[in-house]
Parts: C-alpha cells; structure tokens; sequence
C-alpha cells in the first residue's frame, strides 16, 4: 500500500524531478536554478518521495548540529561571524551540500546523507571549539591547551597529549571553506599580491599568505607547528604565516618531513623530525606524551584504514554507490582532520561499509546505471569547483572512482610498542594531502596507471593546477604515458583555490571539449553542459 | 480517569499539531530553499559590506 | 680601469657549457660531474680525476622543448637547462647528482633519467632530498643522502672518493675560495677595483670551469688586481647589494652597472655568497662529514625553514651591506619561483623596513628579456639610493 501510494506521488510529481526531466529531454538540473549566475536554485531538488525526505531530514540535522554550535556560545560564534570574514562564506554551507550531491539518488544519497552530516558535525564542533577559545574573542578554558597545526600535518600523534587539543589553523579560515564559498580566497589572494607577492604562486599558500597579512588567523595556544607538507609553496608560506603568530605571542616550531618519502632515509628523517616536535610540545606546554593515549586513537585510525582498504576492492567493481566527491571529501575530513580522533567516524566508516557490502551482494547499479566512464582523479583538486565530480557524473556519465588525495598514508600504526609505532606514524604522516603522489619523484606521479588499472579505469582526468610547478613538470611525461597505455586522458585546468584564473565553466569546457570533439558523446543532461556560476558561492 | 485520557488526548493533539506545523515550516524552508535564498540576498550581502569596511592589522 | 687580461677570455669560456677548458679536461680523462644546485657540494665532485660543472644555459633565448616538458608556466632556469640538455650541450657529463631543492629543478632533473637527452655512456642521474633546517638531524639525513646517492655513484664512476681523496677536494676548494674571496674583497674598497660584471665572470668561471685548469687564470687575475690602479673617479652612483636566484648570466650584472649601480656583493644562486668560504676539518670530523656540515651551515636557500637559518639569510645580507659599504640591495626573484618570490618580498619587507636598508625588488626571466623596464627599475633606484646619500651628507640639501 505504501509503496503504491509513494508510487503514486512519484508518478505526479516527476516533472519536478530533474534527473527525470533529462532523462525526457524536458529540462535538467539547471532548470530549477535562477538564472543570475548566483549558484541559487529557486526550489530544491525533487528526488522522489523516500529520497527527498531522507534529503530533508538530512538537512534538518544539519540545520541541528548549526544550532547547537551557536547555542552552546552564541556570542562567541556571533562575535567570529562579525570578526572574520571567512566566517560569513561558511554560511554557504547549505547550499553546498546541495550542490555536491545533486543528482544523488538511493544508495548513493544514503551514504552522502551519512557523510555530509558527519563532516558538518565535525565542523560545527571544531568551529566552536576554536571561536570559544580564540583570544581574539575573549579566550576560553582550553585557549593555552590548544596547539596550532598546520593544516596539512596529520594530527594523529598529537593523540599522545590527551590533556591539550590541536587545531588546524588553516583549515577553517582558508582551506575547508574554499570547498564553500568560491569568492573569499580571491580576496586572501589580492591581500597578499598587495603585499608584492608574486601571481604565479600557488594559489592556496597565496591565500594563507594573505590570511596572514590580513590577520585573519583565529589566536589560540602557545605554539603551533609549521611544515614543510605538501610543497615548496608551503614552506614558503610557513616563513609568512610565523611571523604574524609570534607578532600574537604563539611560538612557532618547524616540523618538516622528508620530500622523498618513499626511501629509508627520507622515513629515518621524518621520523626523527617527528620525535623532535613532541619533544617541542612537551616542553612548550610542560606535559609528558602519553603512548598508551596515542595507542587508543591509533586503532581507530587503524579501523578506519583496514576499511579503507576493504573499500578500495569494492571501488574496482561497478557496483559501489560511493564514489566522486562523496567519496573525497568524507575521506579528506576524516583523515586530515579526525585522523583518528573521533571514534564517531568509525561508526561511520562501519555503517558506510555495511552499505558498501549489500550494493556488491545485490549487484547494484550506482547513478541508476547512467556511468559511461570511470575515471580516476590524479593532481590536487580545485578547491573552488569541490562538485566537479558531481557534475561530471550527472553530465557526462564520469563516474570519478576515486581521487589522488584518497590514497594518503594508509599504513597501520603499530599500538604497541613507542619506537615501532613512531616509524610507523612517521610513513603515514609524510604521505599527507596533496603529497602522497603529488611530490617525491616521478615514481609517486607515474603511479596514476596502476591505480587506474587496479580500479577498472577507463579514463584518468589529471587536475591541472597551473601555479602547481611539481605537477608541471610532468605533463608531457604524463600525456606520452597515457597514450602508450591507451587511457582516456585529459587535464583539467585550474587555479586550486583562484577561481578568476580559471572559471568553474573553463573547467567544464575541458571536459566538454573532449567528450564532444574526442569521444562524440552526447550528454546524460543537456543543462549541464554549460550554464553560468561565476557570482555562486 | 477521563481527565487523564482527556489530557493525553490533548497532549498527542498538541504533539503532532507542533509535528505537523514544524514538518510544514521546515519542509516548507527546504523545498523552496529560502535559508539560501536568504543568506545570498540579504546576509551576506550585508556581512560583505561589514567585512569592507573592517579595519585589519595588516602587515607583514 | 684597463680591462682584466682574462675578461675576454672568461666571457668566451661562458658563452658555451663544453667550454675550452671543459673539452680539454674531458680529453685529458678526467669525469665530469653536472650539478645544478648549492645542495649538491662542488667539492664532492672535484675528486681527483673528475670535475665539476654548474650546469648553465647560456644564450638559450626559446625553450619550445622545455615548454614541452615542464609547461611555459615552470621556473625558465630549469627549462633552458632541459631545452640544452636535448640540444646535446651537456653530452660530455658523466652524471648530474641533483637536489629536491625545489620541485621544478627535480621534475627536471628527473626528465635527465626520464628522456635520456644527454649521449654519454656511461651516464648517471640521481636525486638527493634536501634538508629543510641545520640541526643535527638534517646533518644525519643530508649526509645519508650524499653518501647514497652521490658518493656511491661517484664509486661506480670509478672515482676516488676516500678520505684522502676528499681532503684533497677540500684543499683544492680552499685555493679556488681563498682566491676569489680575495678577489671579491676588492669591491669593499671605497674605489673599487673590480667591477661586479668582472667578479660575476670569475665567481662563474670557477663553477662551470674545471678547478686544475681555470686557477692558474684565477691566480693572475687576483695578481692583476692586486696592482689594478682604480679609475680616477669612480664610474657608479651607488653600491648594490645583488640577492637572488640562478644569476647566472653576468649580462643581468652589466646591466645594473650600466644603470649607474656598482654591484659589491652577489648572495645569489651562482653568488660566491654562499660558495667561496673555508671549509675547515674540525676535530674528530671526517672529511665527508666535514663538506656535508660546511654546506649545510652556509647554504643560504630560500626554501629553509629553521628559524636561524631564515634569520641567517637577511642577517647575512645586512652584514654585507656593512660590510662592502652597500646603499642598497637589490631582490631579484625568478619568474615563476616559488621560494624566490616569496623571499623577495619577505627580505625586502625586513631589510627595508625594519634594518633601514633601502630595497629593490625585481622579478625577472631567465634570459635578459624585459631588460627596458628592468633598466627603469635599476635608474629609479640608484637615483633614490643618491638622493639618500647626499640628503645623508648634506650635500643634496634641498631648501
């Protein structure tokens, strides 16, 4: 009777269904946006009854943990939105959870729904932690407990000190938020070339540069560690970035990691640099490691990997119902920022595989059978275009099996003995974001084509991050490489986190151009294939 | 004994009339994305003009 | 001041990387050994029997084959560098120990083994990972690094690499620095008597020149000098220091000179600041372990991390302002240099504004294209910096 009924009301109210609208050559998924640029759609996204009310109430959770961030320190968190500008573009955030999983239907809409509310309850907890206790604002309890990290050193090791708390210090007013708000690094961005900074760096270390110079960094602890990780570029930003922490009294300390990651000596190196900087916290904050306190978080992140694992073999059957940036940005969040912290991801990660598992079992047919192509993702990201994959599945049927970042440092730490669980920690940390294959030698880059056979690719779609000099100097070793192996190939233009170099519709064309004029497909939805974005967030 | 049905009757009444209007008003706000409608036109708008106009220490 | 009898000389042995000197060496059996970066110890490579040789591309005005490979949008040093290599300039190499230095220098490096452009047999390539601080661990990983990849190689090459063999590197070392430091003390008279195109040309020649057969022109040139009669009154307006990436091109140095600038120091990648210092055996130091210190401790790069090591470069800069009685210093960066860019406007902002040191930051290409705007620059400057001087003097007192 039910499902007669819902049936029933599908039926009626398919013309509001944009998958369906393409699927009848009525329309699209731009259909139901305004058409000022703006990225705002008039109403949401109809995706049949049981699909549209496990979106809402989704959403009605995150409308949840939003309001128990301002409600446990409403003038702190009004104080920051007032304060800082990136704390205005985080208010975008629903808009963005719309805008990476359009289109998302049954399973696939099930495990987004699981991870997008888990990544806004991860960030709603940390912004409220870091507004409640940033001195800028008044300070809190845990303000002098609190470590600075760089947002790319991978925070499991910092487990050892239960009784302080490390934060990113990039993460929240640079990095995450780009995802959110296109528009706010561009002006970090012009902070910094003000300053004299050349235009042909990086623009993610640009922007940190100019988060800097703008003095836009929330103020909390004693000392916040630096790094070299991923690249030149933020090592050259570091140089910035310490100058304005030790203006607000925080002690800076670098904590670097060998750039040849994958040789004994490089692993001897970080290592040792990893001893040091524990060595470094326990003096500046006058505690003792506490192994057994590493040990406890280390098995979560040791589940968390051995899932990891487990998901890579379902990734290679075309029956997964995770994939593209449902996928990547989860596993982004989850090891760059939880790393093992939170045993709530794990429960998570349990839940996400027991879907994973039943889509095998049942053989099922991810994006209603539409994928004509698996890709895999190579290169950093555009921060500014988080829902390219998105896009490309619901325009051109490229189902993005899996992103460079999602291999970061999957070893298990030994959660035993110190010494041994130290060189472990060591090879996992220096394989961090965009490093893992991005730096180290030709070798790291030149694994792209095992990893696309291993997962039954057919296509790789290498980001083209133009200020990126290390993945410049492999384009033409990579086009040679993919066309003696046959691949589909082709590189996406971008500016990682500028979104005025390359606009998110230059992105697409990219990917236009080819399946047009090389592969002669038509488009699964026919809105998509060009359309206006440039005023969204 | 009746009182207490009554007042229980009430009370489920009041529930799910809170329920309904809540699931209305909320799933009124999410289909017609109103927040985003909102915070683009007016919010933001208002906090850009803010953020504009901040003093910063800006420096090397 | 009359001409050097060598400058002709030393510019024609710049013109090209298998120079006379180089061909003669090679002839002679000697190996030799292609290095790009500061990483990369000189004197490792000036074993007995082989010789080093900083890799330059000089007169290399278009890179379509660099572009190729590394993109228009890469450091240009490292896409002359490839363009050359595939146009067979380097053929006469034995290897080219490289350093993670910086991300394009190493993607080049690696097109060496990638693409086989250079027709020698045998022909070695291989990268070291470079240290980001100068504390006992970086020495540790560094000297690993050395000792793996260079030393070992250099085995396989079959050359000498024992102690006594090192120590004679480091004596040779010594000579060729205690010469050029020589040379280069010279521009901290008040008249100086030798120009910066001049010492730009000797620091060069001693990097890209096999030592045995470049010091007996070094030795007369320093002798040259050490009579040279400076000009009556002198030529420039201002004395500069020069700081930056691969200069590698004394014409950049002219042309700051002809801007009416006299160029005292060079803290630049092909600079003798780091290069031309001592390096001294301390007790209990085996000479391997010695070189590794030596450079670790001086080496200057921008990429440093440390907090000792990035107060050493503006510290170094401000001493030699003292030191060679600059009026300024100029900041050069490498278009599409991550580290130099950054450093540029990092060392000015320090130099200028919190040392007093009047700063001129430039961004240039490898090759000396946009040399109008770049003499504008330079006109600007120097006039500034008299301007300072004679306001300092009271000469220039305006009512």
């Amino acid at each position: 009777m039910k499902e007669k009924l819902i049936s029933f009301i599908d039926k009626k109210l398919q013309r509001f269904d944009p998958v369906w609208l393409a699927e009848n050559g009525l329309g699209g998924q731009r259909t139901r946006y305004r058409d000022d640029g703006s990225g705002i759609a008039r109403y949401r996204e109809w995706r049949g009854v049981e699909d549209t009310f496990q979106d809402y109430v989704a959403w009605l959770k995150n409308v949840g943990y939003m309001g128990a961030m301002v409600a446990r320190d409403p003038v702190k968190v009004m104080k920051g939105i007032w304060e800082y500008r990136w704390m205005g573009s985080f208010l975008g955030s629903f808009a963005f959870v719309d805008r990476i999983y359009e289109g998302y239907r049954g399973r696939e809409l099930d495990i987004a729904n699981i991870h997008g509310n888990a990544i806004v309850r991860i960030l709603t907890l940390r912004i409220g932690l870091i507004l409640h206790n940033d001195k800028r604002l008044g300070g809190g309890e845990m303000t002098d407990k609190m470590i600075g990290l760089d947002e790319t050193i991978p925070p499991l090791f910092t487990a050892g000190f239960p009784t302080l708390n490390a934060e990113p210090m990039q993460t929240m007013p640079e990095f995450v938020v780009c995802d959110v708000d296109q528009h706010l690094d561009p002006y970090y961005i012009d902070v910094a070339e003000s300053y004299g900074l050349a235009p042909d760096v990086c623009s993610r270390c640009s922007a940190e540069t100019g988060v800097a110079i703008d003095d836009a960094f929330p103020v909390f602890g004693k000392l916040v560690l630096s790094t070299n990780q991923p690249c030149n570029a933020s090592e050259a930003t570091s140089m910035f970035q310490r100058r304005r922490f030790r203006q607000k009294g925080i002690e800076d300390y670098p904590f670097v990691f060998a750039m040849q990651h994958n040789t004994k000596n490089g692993n001897d190196y970080s290592r040792e640099e990893l001893r040091q900087a524990i060595e470094k916290i326990e003096e500046v904050y006058n505690v003792k490691y506490d192994w057994n306190a590493l040990f406890e978080k280390a098995k979560n992140m040791n589940h968390q990997n051995q899932i990891e694992l487990e998901k890579w073999e379902i990734f290679a059957t075309p029956f997964s119902p995770l994939s593209g940036i449902n996928e990547s940005l989860y596993k982004l969040v989850e090891w760059a920022l939880v790393n093992g912290h939170d045993e709530y991801f794990n429960e998570i990660d349990d839940k996400v595989i027991g879907i994973m598992r039943q889509a095998v079992r049942d053989q099922y047919q991810p994006y209603k059978g539409k994928t004509r192509h698996r890709a895999f993702l190579w290169g950093p990201s555009a921060m500014y275009y988080t829902d390219f994959p998105t896009w490309a599945q619901n325009c051109w049927g490229i189902d993005i099996v899996l992103n460079m970042d999602s291999t970061m440092g999957h070893n298990m730490i030994n959660t035993e003995d110190p010494e041994q669980a130290l060189t472990d920690l060591a090879k996992f940390s220096e394989k961090g974001v965009m490093r893992h294959h991005a730096v180290g030698g030709w070798d790291n880059v030149n694994a792209v084509w095992e990893w696309a056979n291993r997962l039954n690719c057919d296509m790789v779609i290498c980001n083209d991050n133009v200020a990126c000099k290390g993945m410049n100097g492999v384009h033409a070793l990579l086009e040679e490489q993919a066309a003696d192996l046959g691949f589909d190939f082709l590189f996406l233009p971008h500016d990682l986190e500028d979104c005025r170099t390359i606009p998110r519709k230059e992105i697409r064309k990219a990917v236009n151009d080819y399946m047009m004029i090389v592969k002669g497909e038509e488009p699964l939805d026919a809105t998509l294939v060009d359309f206006d974005d440039a005023e969204a967030w | 004994m009746k009182k207490l049905i009554g007042f229980v009757f009430k009370l489920v009444r009041r529930v799910i009339t809170i329920g309904v209007v809540a699931f209305v008003l909320t799933f009124g706000i999410y289909m017609s994305n109103a927040e985003n409608k909102l915070i683009y036109d007016v919010v933001r708008p208002f906090l850009t003009k803010h953020y504009d106009k901040q003093a910063r220490d800006r420096r090397i | 001041m009359h001409d050097l009898k060598h400058t002709l000389f030393f510019e024609t042995l710049l013109e090209e990387p298998f120079n006379d000197l180089v061909k003669q060496a090679v002839e002679d059996g000697d190996v030799a050994l292609g290095y790009n970066c500061y990483y990369i110890p000189e004197t490792l490579l000036n074993l007995p029997g082989s010789f080093s040789s900083r890799l330059r591309a000089p007169n290399c005005s278009t890179t379509p084959i660099g572009d190729y490979y590394l993109t228009n949008r890469n450091c240009p040093y490292t896409r002359a560098i490839l363009e050359r290599a595939v146009e067979g300039s380097y053929n006469y190499l034995s290897a080219l120990f490289g350093a993670e230095a910086c991300s394009a220098m190493e993607r080049m490096e690696e097109h060496f083994e990638q693409i086989s452009p250079v027709k020698h047999d045998p022909f070695v390539t291989t990268i070291i990972d470079a240290p980001l601080k100068n504390d006992r661990a970086a020495l540790v990983y560094y000297m690993n690094e050395l000792r793996d990849k260079v030393l070992a190689n250099l085995a396989t090459l079959g050359i000498d690499t024992s102690d006594d063999a090192l120590l004679a590197a480091i004596k040779d070392h010594n000579e060729v620095s205690a010469i050029i430091t020589e040379i280069g003390d010279f521009r901290k008279l008040d008249n100086p008597t030798v120009t910066g195109y001049e010492f730009h040309l000797i620091q060069l020649v001693s990097e890209v020149c096999p030592h045995k057969l470049i010091l007996p022109y070094l030795r007369e040139t320093l002798e040259e000098i050490r009579d040279r009669a400076p000009d009556a009154k002198p030529e420039f307006r201002a004395r500069v220091i020069l700081a930056g990436s691969e200069i590698d091109d004394p014409e950049f140095t002219k042309l700051l000179e002809f801007c009416g600038a006299r160029v005292v120091g060079d803290r630049y990648c092909f600079g003798s600041v780091p290069s031309r210092e001592q390096i001294e055996v301390r007790e209990g130091e085996s000479p391997f372990e010695a070189i590794c210190r030596h450079y670790l401790e001086t080496n200057l790069c921008a990429r440093f991390m440390s907090e000792e090591k990035i107060d050493q470069r503006t510290d170094v800069l401000e001493a030699m302002v003292k030191e060679y009685k600059a009026d300024g210093v100029v900041v050069e960066s490498m278009k599409f240099c991550e580290f130099w860019s950054y450093e540029k406007v990092l060392a000015s902002h320090i130099l200028s504004e919190e040392r007093g040191i009047p700063t001129c930051q430039i961004e240039k290409d490898y090759t000396l294209t946009g040399a109008g705007q770049l003499r504008t620059r330079f006109q600007a400057f120097v006039e500034g910096l008299e301007i300072k001087r004679l306001e300092k003097t009271g000469k220039g007192a305006t009512s």
